[in-house]
């Protein structure tokens, strides 16, 4: 059996192909005959009760959350992938350029990104952003493949619905140019033509605009209600 | 028991006077049958209300501490902070499909679990829980303990064996030579108070220790003696870290894998009932059992210890022990077949039997605290 004495422990370094790795060399433990191992074995032993201990006797150390009770302080970690989003600036435009590098990143084909030649700017524009929440793994794949950051993973998790239709929408409220190019368009006048409004579950999508009778359709932080 | 010297002249206090619920029983005999027969009625629903009830806490008890050892709050739904939640658990067991192995040996796979309850409750009569809570007090009580704890082992191994599973056998097998390795050791260290107590009788040997517990009366041989036997008796009622019979990630479930609701429930009800006995006696033994904490000369001091009933001294005891079974489960690694044998025979068994010798010496030559006037 491989024991260690990590009192002996000792930092160095070991050039391995070229590079100097930094290692922590520890010698064997050595058997000191019965009764001092036996009496080592007990110390460590009670080292390792105290360290439990600790953790008991400590109540504040607790991870568990009491949801839902806990509904009005919950707070999720800055990292949590909740659900997709499209970035907004301050004025609610997105940043998607419509490339299709995410839709190409996405390992199960849960996006789709539609995009068509804007009239007024006459470059590529994103018509629809239609994310499939029901079959979205939340790798973040599309988040990294982004070039324009233009999406984040983040937010709320509760979303559940009565109808799987429901979990197939359209992240961009708009139909439109994003913000950059939005900006290079002269007079007020242009610019009130540049966009068209679309709701989460207009165009592409299984429900098509239409509604199912009788069941709340998804509160979404993407696209609001429809 | 004159041959054991200083031992046999231990101060025998005004303690109070044992009366067991068996020889109630005998007294009313002279009043009439039914009476005797209603006195071991009593006896029967004490052990059997016990059993439940003990059963119940414990597995609440230990599934609430497994979740504040680990960052948890384990049960939190059912009730109040989750009082009911092994209450509900026993009746989703209870309402299981009871399952037999195509090729098991049914009769025997029937049998086994309630053999391994069965010598649950047969220790569980002569725990002594207060002077006068206490089922029957024989003068062979140590023997009939060590030699009924050894019998639980029957139940596993017709388990395993009865199963037709490769696993179960193992298992059972496993946890055969654990129980009989560790026995021993068990015994060992039990038999390092009856040294000291000169008697078998459990009842006497709480009442030798009015003066002070044999756990520090006994210049340090009482101490190691008690470690020898938490050592063996955790791993004699297969807890961790001594676990292997059931070992998870290599059998499953060891010899209960092919076992399934109440047959099941059984063997979960014994396992945490003989945690429950394995601390009420190292509290008997080596704590005072139901004795209040008494130290001498402080006469008000033990006068207000005194107030305290011995029925909650015995519980107070033994929760804490629990707990302490419970605490080396959440904190030490199972150990490998190997390693526990060699731990048995080649570490607490020449312990055992060094601190045995040593402890006729203290004996003979009266060399222990508060020796008694």
């Amino acid at each position: 059996m491989a024991f260690y004495d990590p009192k002996g422990a000792r930092a160095g370094v070991r050039a391995v192909g070229g590079l100097e790795i930094p290692v922590l060399t520890a010698p064997r433990l050595k058997h000191r005959g019965f009764l001092p191992d036996l009496l080592n074995g007990l110390g460590s032993l009670l080292a390792g009760m105290r360290v439990t201990l600790a953790t008991v006797i400590r109540p504040s150390r607790i991870v568990t959350r009491q949801y839902p009770e806990n509904r009005a302080t919950l707070k999720m970690y800055e990292r949590y992938r909740a659900v997709l989003r499209l970035v907004r600036d301050g004025q609610e435009r997105h940043l998607c350029t419509g490339c299709r590098g995410c839709e190409k990143a996405c390992p199960n084909g849960s996006i789709a990104v539609e995009t068509a030649k804007g009239a007024i700017t006459g470059k590529n524009e994103l018509q629809s952003f239609v994310w499939r929440f029901d079959t979205c793994t939340f790798c973040n794949l599309c988040v990294v493949a982004c070039p324009f950051d233009a999406l984040e993973m983040k937010g709320d998790f509760e979303h559940a619905v009565f109808d799987r239709r429901l979990l197939v929408f359209n992240l961009n409220t708009y139909a439109g140019p994003h913000a950059a190019l939005w900006d290079k368009v002269e007079g007020e006048e242009q610019r009130a033509r540049l966009a068209q409004k679309i709701g989460p579950y207009d165009g592409p999508v299984p429900l098509n605009g239409a509604q199912l009778p009788g069941l709340p359709a998804r509160a979404t932080e993407s696209g609001g209600k429809a | 028991m004159s041959f054991l010297g200083p031992a046999a002249a231990v101060a025998s206090p005004p303690a109070a006077e044992v009366h067991t619920l068996a020889t109630r029983a005998v007294e009313a005999l002279e009043v009439g049958p039914l009476e005797a027969t209603l006195y071991g009625l009593l006896a029967i629903v004490w052990i059997a209300g016990l059993l439940v009830v003990t059963g119940l806490a414990l597995i609440y008890l230990e599934r609430k501490v497994a979740g504040h050892f680990q960052c948890r709050l384990g049960p939190m739904r059912v009730g109040p902070h989750g009082v009911f939640q092994t209450l509900a658990d026993t009746v989703k067991l209870l309402v299981k499909e009871d399952f037999v192995p195509d090729r098991a040996d049914r009769v025997l796979h029937v049998v086994a679990p309630f053999l391994a309850l069965a010598s649950t409750m047969l220790l569980m009569v002569i725990m002594p829980f207060s002077p006068t809570l206490q089922v029957a007090d024989m003068n062979v009580g140590v023997i009939y303990v060590t030699a009924i704890s050894g019998f639980s082992v029957m139940g596993i191994l017709l388990a395993g064996w009865s199963s037709n599973n490769k696993w179960s056998l193992i298992g059972a097998m496993r946890a055969g030579a654990q129980i009989v390795s560790y026995g021993i050791s068990a015994t060992l260290a039990l038999l390092v108070v009856v040294l000291f107590s000169g008697t078998l009788r459990l009842s006497e040997i709480v009442q030798s220790q009015a003066d002070g517990w044999w756990i520090w009366r006994a210049h340090g041989v009482g101490l190691v003696a008690f470690l020898v036997y938490l050592v063996a008796s955790t791993a004699e009622i297969n807890r961790t870290p001594f676990d292997i019979p059931e070992g998870e990630s290599e059998l499953t479930a060891g010899f209960h894998t092919e076992y399934s609701g109440i047959r099941f429930a059984f063997f979960f009800l014994a396992e945490f009932i003989n945690m429950f006995l394995v601390a009420g006696f190292a509290a008997t033994f080596f704590f005072g059992g139901w004795m209040p904490f008494h130290v001498g000369g402080f006469a008000a001091f033990n006068a207000t210890m005194d107030v305290v009933p011995p029925f909650v001294w015995f519980g107070a005891k033994t929760c804490v022990l629990i707990f302490v079974i419970m605490w080396f489960r959440w904190t030490f690694p199972r150990l490998r077949v190997d390693q526990l044998m060699r731990l048995e025979w080649k570490v607490l068994l020449p312990i055992g039997f060094v601190n045995l010798f040593a402890a006729a010496f203290v004996v003979l030559y009266g060399f222990y605290f508060f020796a008694g006037p």
